[in-house]
């Protein structure tokens, strides 16, 4: 039985191969994608086939060590989620876009807020989505700095940090 | 009867990697955010394993689909397997919630797998996973070395 389950030497070399064939295969597909994540450039994906010639970005996420380098430098947070919840808290600073609102308000945060300004967006933390969809739209806005805080309010909520409340 | 159950398990290993593999494949990115909500990975890395990941489902499903290279390919669904298993035992252990409750649809109740069931389904798949590789029997030229 043990001789049974044991893989063959041959077995093993083969599937090494196999595991870097498919390996290789992904990266060469997907370079663009891991280039940009190592180096921190936002996400860009080939342009897709009903649209040629779009280039479509993604925003790159932040962990909470980069967090807190980027807010010192006095880059601007953006609350993706619903206004009650930033109501009851938000993190300090933050300014109030919600995604199932944001065709009313971008109007008011285009005015606000210069498609300049270094923006970091977050939600719920890992998981959800809206942070990143909202980062989409943004740059489809021609926002040209927008970076998505992955582990958002509940992350920095944990650590015990200092939280706002109030409404948007 | 053997044979029948091989290739039962077989075709269900293939249907099952395949269809995981093209899901994933075709949009990394998501895919890629899905890794991130394990909290595992650097971040970076999260994009790394999105890139290749599915190409290793997508390969070992193929070869599984054509019955060939079996055992290799069973190897690595088996560590792949693993790897998943693994992820969802730390995902219940730190009781992380990956499912945010927004109102987006990704996140909607009744749309997404919970991580118990993510690990029972895994746990057949394992299953199937062993039965092949017992009832494989290697074509002639696979068992040079054995």
């Amino acid at each position: 039985m043990n001789s049974l389950l044991r893989p063959s030497r041959r077995v093993l070399l083969e599937a090494l191969v196999l595991m870097l064939v498919a390996a290789a295969a992904g990266l060469s597909l997907n370079y663009a994608m891991v280039m940009n994540a190592f180096s921190g450039r936002n996400i860009v994906l080939a342009p897709q086939a009903t649209d040629p010639g779009a280039e479509q970005q993604f925003p790159l996420p932040v962990d909470y060590e980069e967090l807190e380098e980027l807010l010192a430098a006095g880059q601007l947070l953006v609350d993706a989620r619903d206004p009650h919840l930033y109501a009851d808290a938000h993190l300090p600073g933050a300014i109030s876009l919600p995604l199932g609102e944001v065709d009313l308000r971008l109007d008011a945060f285009s005015t606000r807020i210069s498609k300049e300004t270094p923006l970091i967006i977050y939600c719920n933390g890992f998981g959800c989505p809206d942070s990143f969809d909202l980062g989409v739209r943004l740059i489809a806005e021609s926002y040209r700095h927008v970076r998505v805080y992955e582990g958002g309010f509940p992350e920095w909520r944990d650590r015990g940090r200092l939280l706002e409340s109030g409404a948007p | 009867m053997k044979q029948v159950l091989y290739h039962l398990c077989r075709l269900l290993l293939a249907g099952v990697f395949l269809y995981a593999g093209f899901l994933k494949g075709r949009d990394p990115v998501a895919f890629a955010g899905s890794i991130a909500s394990y909290q595992i990975l650097p971040y970076a890395f999260n994009y790394l394993v999105a890139a290749t990941l599915p190409f290793v489902e997508l390969l070992g499903g193929t070869l599984l689909l054509l019955n060939r290279r079996v055992r290799p390919a069973l190897l690595v669904l088996f560590g792949l397997n693993s790897v998943f298993m693994l992820a969802l035992v730390s995902l219940l252990l730190r009781g992380l919630d990956v499912d945010c409750g927004c109102f987006h649809p990704a996140g909607e109740e009744g749309t997404g797998t919970s991580p118990q069931m993510a690990l029972l389904r895994d746990a057949g798949l394992m299953l199937a996973i062993v039965c092949a590789w017992i009832l494989h029997q290697p074509a002639a030229d696979e068992l040079l070395d054995d």
